[in-house]
């Protein structure tokens, strides 16, 4: 494995994806949406008082932060609850990059000039892996602490301080690389069988359902956000899927396989 | 040097090629001419170290194919069938990008990119992106990417396709000069101008090599070349066929056209012979010249595919004899 291929092929990736503002959109526009739909919520109840009618249907999850207020107590359900979601980012955003790279690549019969230099596929693969993966990390971390900073400005500093607890500080270090990275090798396994991008996108994107499970679990279980044992478990579920997923892509790339099935 | 002993490759039930064999030497062009479907994309991607034969073997300047594909690939430039560039990247950063993937960097990586996008004629367009590119242009890049690293062996899948007259003999004529440093090109080719002008050797293939020869023997089908003879007089030419198939040097003779046409194999050598038989004969004869045999008829001859034409190679073979 030479580094000097694979980050050739990382600033390639990195161009094209720079010089691609649909794409790039892609990548911003869903985590955006992900954080503002519950930072709209937190802004609508510090301007609006809680109706003490709606304070008692939403008791057993405001009972989870003693101390606060019932105002901060909803917010910081709210901001928690919701940010399951931010793990749907990873899932969906490298798949789609990842696919767009190799059958756009394929359709415009790129890939043989390239498997013809003296790289190994490998090489290319790996590049073009950790070149979908960075933008979708980037773009969840760059969510995240906005996230953090703009709930905390809506309503206090003690907000950003939940927001960035050391569960969530773990997910974004390890949970979210590795969906990322999961993500990434679904999205190139399932582009080696089909013909265009949407179909692989469709297909992969089975991998969200896992994630919106248990973010709607999680909201009908009353818990607030996970514990740092789910996170961990998390990792080694998701650590396990990548090495299936490495022996499979494996398996399906190789020089020929790819010239004679991607064009 | 390209030395391609029984090569094979079988994709499942179907046999792409098959016992290929042949050699090109440094400082040579060979062409490789056959119908879609004959196996030149996929002997070239054998040769190019891309994919692994199923039987036989080759050595690519003294490597060996399989144990030593990576290093063959580093000495080798594929201008692919199709140009596969990186539509959103400029020409300069596409070239830039394989540059770096044949280990050139730093000042030899921008100065092998200014150099190649003058070759091909776009010094002034290397900060456009490829997709706002004409089909010509496009095909610049891909020949500008192929040549970049300087490899010892070029392939080359048409050329000039898309490229106006201008355009295209001034790549032929680049890779007249590339052979002239010693280069072994290969050129995949439909057109038969194209390969008739630029190659040392063709080679006609269907799933391997039918023949192989210099343009100028191939068009001589059968090693022979056919004399038309044009006589006057009152003697039909159809009477001296009897007279031309006892004659050693004659290897057919037929009547088209009012005249006679004679196979021979070396019509400067025989011709004098011939003229002097007929003549004795009673022919009064006002005119000899040598057929020229297109490399087209050859072509088609060898593919099969001669019957589709009237007045054919394989026709024209079926009479004399």
């Amino acid at each position: 494995m030479r580094p000097g291929y694979i980050w050739a092929v990382i600033v390639k990736e990195a161009q094209d994806l720079l010089a691609n503002r649909l794409l790039l959109a892609a990548v911003v526009f869903p985590a955006l949406v992900f954080a503002s739909i519950p930072t709209g919520i937190v802004a609508f109840i510090e301007i609006n008082d809680l109706d003490p009618n709606q304070i008692g249907q939403i008791e057993q999850y405001i009972s989870q932060f003693p101390g606060l207020s019932v105002k901060r107590a909803a917010q910081g359900f709210i901001v928690l609850n919701f940010m399951a979601y931010f793990l749907l980012i990873p899932a969906m955003v490298p798949m789609a990059i990842a696919t767009q790279s190799v059958i756009g690549e394929k359709t415009s019969r790129a890939l043989e000039p390239q498997l013809a230099t003296p790289m190994e596929v490998s090489e290319l693969l790996i590049g073009k892996a950790i070149a979908s993966a960075i933008p979708a990390i980037l773009a969840t971390w760059g969510v995240f602490l906005l996230y953090g900073f703009v709930n905390g400005a809506i309503t206090d500093p003690d907000m950003t301080s939940l927001i960035f607890n050391d569960v969530w500080r773990v997910a974004m270090l390890t949970l979210v690389p590795l969906i990322c990275l999961l993500s990434v090798l679904l999205g190139i396994i399932v582009s080696s069988r089909v013909n265009d991008a949407r179909t692989a996108q469709q297909i992969g994107g089975f991998i969200v359902l896992p994630v919106i499970g248990v973010a709607v679990a999680g909201f009908f279980s009353g818990q607030a956000t996970f514990s740092l044992e789910q996170v961990l478990i998390g990792d080694l579920v998701v650590a396990g899927l990548i090495g299936v997923s490495l022996a499979i892509g494996n398996w399906i790339f190789d020089r020929e396989a790819i010239l004679t099935r991607l064009g | 040097m390209i030395e391609a002993i029984d090569l094979g490759k079988r994709f499942r039930s179907l046999t792409a090629v098959h016992d290929l064999s042949f050699t090109v030497g440094d400082g040579e062009i060979f062409g490789l001419l056959g119908p879609n479907g004959a196996g030149k994309t996929t002997s070239v991607r054998m040769l190019s170290g891309l994919i692994a034969p199923s039987a036989g073997s080759a050595r690519i300047n003294g490597m060996e194919l399989g144990p030593d594909s990576q290093r063959i690939r580093a000495i080798t430039g594929i201008l692919t069938e199709a140009p596969g560039l990186h539509d959103k990247l400029t020409a300069r950063a596409n070239l830039g990008y394989y540059g770096r993937l044949y280990g050139l960097r730093g000042a030899a990586l921008r100065r092998a990119v200014d150099r190649y996008l003058g070759v091909v004629g776009l010094a002034d367009e290397g900060d456009r992106r490829v997709g706002g590119f004409s089909k010509g242009m496009r095909q610049k890049v891909a020949i500008a990417r192929a040549l970049l690293h300087e490899p010892d062996v070029i392939y080359l899948d048409e050329p000039t396709s898309g490229l106006d007259p201008s355009a295209a003999k001034l790549v032929r004529d680049f890779v007249a000069t590339l052979r002239d440093a010693g280069r072994s090109i290969v050129v995949c080719t439909h057109n038969l101008d194209e390969a008739e002008r630029l190659c040392d050797r063709i080679g006609i293939m269907r799933g391997t090599l039918l023949r192989v020869d210099t343009p100028a023997r191939l068009r001589r089908q059968n090693g022979t070349a056919s004399v038309r003879v044009e006589l006057v007089g009152a003697r039909q030419p159809a009477s001296f066929i009897d007279l031309l198939a006892d004659l050693p040097f004659v290897a057919g003779a037929r009547v088209a056209d009012g005249a006679l046409f004679v196979e021979v194999a070396d019509p400067r050598g025989d011709n004098p012979e011939l003229v002097r038989a007929l003549v004795e004969a009673g022919a009064r004869i006002v005119g000899v010249r040598e057929e020229a045999i297109t490399l087209e008829q050859v072509y088609l001859d060898l593919v099969g595919e001669a019957g589709e034409r009237d007045g054919g190679i394989r026709g024209a073979a079926r009479e004399v004899a």
